[in-house]
């Protein structure tokens, strides 16, 4: 998405039928630094109009950089946006920007309070000036207040400061933060929002009651990744508290177990559904990030919704990415033999979507899961793709060249875990590149489906460097940055591959090319 | 009269024992926070020496030590440029030459304009993980600078020490995380 370096989505919001998107910009490199607000418009989500920056330093509270923020839609539907502002003494400080002209609607124009910061560290809130940034969309109250979340720590105890405002100027810090963990560091990004039980439809960020749960995410600058927990949020006492069974820290649940951080959603009115956006940065070294010109890109917007067990949430790509695929292949149901693998040809691999279904039938010869395996991304890079298994691994190899000497491969593994079966989903990218520089750090996760009475389901988008893979449906997503140097050029190809000694059936598989998307 | 002075002595005496005393003791507080700092990383005697190199570092917090690491780390690779120009003068072999223009670029691209402007500003305005990020790029730059020779490498003290002060800097960004 355009030239020089970016980051951490902003502001996502839809305004009279346009969606915008705004995003961690700097002008003058592809590195970090500089930031600014880039700013993005499109009527679906997959096409956009890039614009000028919409939120540049200008003010004393935001002289040496506009962090992240993002946009609350008043009552009345106007949007209002409160950011991080760092100010001359170099201090993470709140501001509030609001679009210059209402009537305009791709809202190119922003301005802002002139008495900017609203919310700042002072000696009297005994708030850390380098640890108070990147506030949440608001929420209205059942006493008609605002509230906001800002991320935040002491020593190492994460934390989302509370403020609360009866008009959105004057904003008052809670005595309690909403929510807090011990030994998770710094909170960064902080996102807090209801969903509905039963229903994949999204809601409005203030709504309440018995039909919805409350999820909680935060991004750990500690290990730089992020974790959620769903839980019951008291507006009377401010109070969030996660389910029982919570794990608090990146052991937790995550929306994307590969390389996606500083993730934000807002609530897409038009088509009532909970969108999610996230940045992938690059696993590049930084001379060939400069060598290139760009840096940081946005995963693919994905509708995100409670899983019926209440356990977990759900994700699945926009619908609209649909609307770029082009001509389709279909490979007939059969049996893949273990050791063999199958090439699927007819689509543009380095730019494709496939989906694909297995079926297995003998479990019990799956391996034993042993119990010190607890963490899926140390299984995943101790067990590549090259390591036989028995149920297993099995799913497909992308971006692979045509002696694979170069490949990355999306894949499941099956085990027999203390009363059940255990799925684990590997995105390995430890053969993606000949090039040694990149980082080539393989991702996992736990799947939670049932092998014996579902089909394991996976869909992968392929997009040059970046594959996004979303198991079961989307309760386990792996998004991942590779740089092969022979899969490219329209010499990429695609494979369905089994390394176990047990057969898997291939229930369904189809593939598309991908059309370009239009983002300038 | 004497009996004053001498207590007036005596006092002035006390004075100079106790201030001495309160120097002293701030010295020797901002010694053990570098000292602390420094057992914190993996090579504790080139963190001593290069924080004990600027007088900054006596009065400096630990971000102040972190940026304190990060214009050692801008002064070593800047150096590591300065050899590489040198050799390419000096008409080397063209195997040699590639892996000369290869570091040149991963020292200037990558290290000089790119990972030390993102950790001061990182540092400075209180986003320590972009610090984090770039310190470790310039560990990885200059190793991959050195493996780019196979074995022959001119700049292996060079290269040696860039890694070593990338890693002693990120091991006290760390600690700001």
């Amino acid at each position: 998405m355009g030239v020089s370096g970016y980051a951490d989505p902003n502001g996502p919001m839809v305004y009279r039928g346009i969606y915008h998107l705004m995003y961690q910009y700097n002008p003058k490199g592809a590195v970090w630094g500089n930031i600014v607000w880039a700013h993005s418009t499109s009527t679906d989500l997959v096409n956009w109009t890039p614009h000028d920056p919409a939120i540049y330093p200008s003010q004393p509270s935001d002289i040496n950089g506009c962090w992240s923020g993002s946009t609350t839609i008043m009552p009345w539907g106007t949007p209002v946006i409160l950011y991080t502002g760092i100010n001359p003494q170099n201090q993470q400080v709140q501001n509030l920007a609001m679009p210059k002209n209402l009537s305009d609607p791709y809202l190119i124009e922003w301005v802002k309070l002139p008495n900017n910061p609203l919310m700042a560290p002072s000696s009297l809130n005994q708030i850390n000036a380098s640890s108070f940034r990147d506030p949440t969309t608001a929420w209205l109250g059942p006493d008609g207040t605002w509230r906001v979340l800002i991320g935040s720590k002491t020593d190492r105890r994460g934390l989302a400061i509370l403020y609360r405002s009866k008009d959105f100027i004057n904003w008052i810090k809670s005595q309690h933060p909403l929510h807090s963990a011990k030994d998770t560091g710094m909170w960064e990004c902080p996102d807090f929002f209801p969903v509905l039980i039963n229903s994949k439809l999204g809601v409005d960020t203030s709504t309440l009651g018995p039909d919805v749960k409350h999820v909680l995410k935060v991004s750990l600058d500690d290990t730089k990744y992020e974790y959620y927990t769903i839980g019951t949020y008291n507006p009377d006492k401010d109070i969030y508290v996660p389910d029982n069974g919570s794990v608090e820290s990146d052991l937790g649940l995550r929306y994307d177990y590969g390389k996606f951080y500083a993730s934000k959603t807002f609530f897409d009115s038009l088509k009532n559904r909970r969108i999610l956006w996230g940045w992938l940065n690059e696993s590049s070294i930084q001379a060939d990030d400069i060598k290139k010109g760009w840096a940081g890109i946005q995963a693919i917007p994905r509708t995100i919704w409670l899983d019926k067990s209440r356990k977990q949430l759900v994700q699945w790509p926009i619908a609209e990415i649909e609307k770029l695929r082009g001509h389709q292949v279909h490979l007939p149901q059969q049996v893949l033999k273990g050791g063999l693998s199958l090439e699927v040809s007819g689509v543009t691999a380095e730019q494709a979507d496939v989906v694909i279904s297995f079926k297995v039938s003998d479990l019990g010869k799956a391996e034993v899961l042993d119990p010190s395996w607890t963490n899926p991304q140390v299984l995943c890079s101790k067990k590549s793709a090259s390591v036989k298994g028995s149920l297993g691994p099995f799913g497909l190899l992308v971006l692979a060249s045509k002696g694979l000497q170069e490949y990355t491969a999306v894949f499941y593994r099956i085990f027999k875990g203390q009363n059940k079966y255990v799925v684990l989903m590997c995105s390995d990218q430890s053969r993606s590149s000949l090039n040694n520089s990149n980082d080539k750090k393989s991702f996992g996760a736990f799947l939670d489906v049932d092998p014996v009475h579902e089909e394991l389901s996976l869909r992968s988008l392929i997009d040059h460097s970046i594959v996004e893979s979303f198991g079961g449906g989307g309760k386990a997503v792996i998004a991942a940055r590779v740089y092969p140097t022979l899969a490219i050029d329209g010499k990429a190809n695609l494979h369905v591959f089994n390394n176990g000694t047990e057969n898997v059936k291939i229930a369904s598989m189809s593939a598309w090319s991908m059309k370009k998307a239009q983002i300038s | 009269m004497r009996t004053l002075v001498f207590i007036v002595l005596v006092y002035v005496v006390f004075q100079i024992i106790f201030l001495s005393s309160q120097c002293a003791r701030l010295s020797s507080n901002d010694d053990n926070l570098i000292e602390q700092t420094c057992k914190q990383t993996p090579n504790y005697s080139l963190c001593i020496s290069s924080l004990k190199s600027d007088p900054k570092s006596a009065t400096a917090d630990v971000t102040g030590l972190a940026l304190i690491m990060v214009n050692v780390l801008n002064t070593t690779a800047t150096r590591t440029l300065i050899h590489i120009n040198s050799f390419l003068h000096h008409i080397p072999s063209p195997k040699i030459k590639k892996a000369l223009l290869s570091c040149a670029n991963m020292y200037y691209n990558g290290i000089i304009t790119a990972d030390v402007p993102v950790s001061i500003e990182a540092l400075t305005k209180g986003d320590p993980k972009f610090a984090d990020d770039s310190t470790l790029d310039a560990a990885k730059e200059a190793t991959l600078c050195e493996e780019g020779f196979s074995g022959n490498s001119p700049l292996t003290v060079d290269n040696t020490n860039v890694n070593n002060v990338a890693r002693v800097t990120e091991a006290i960004v760390k600690l700001l995380l």
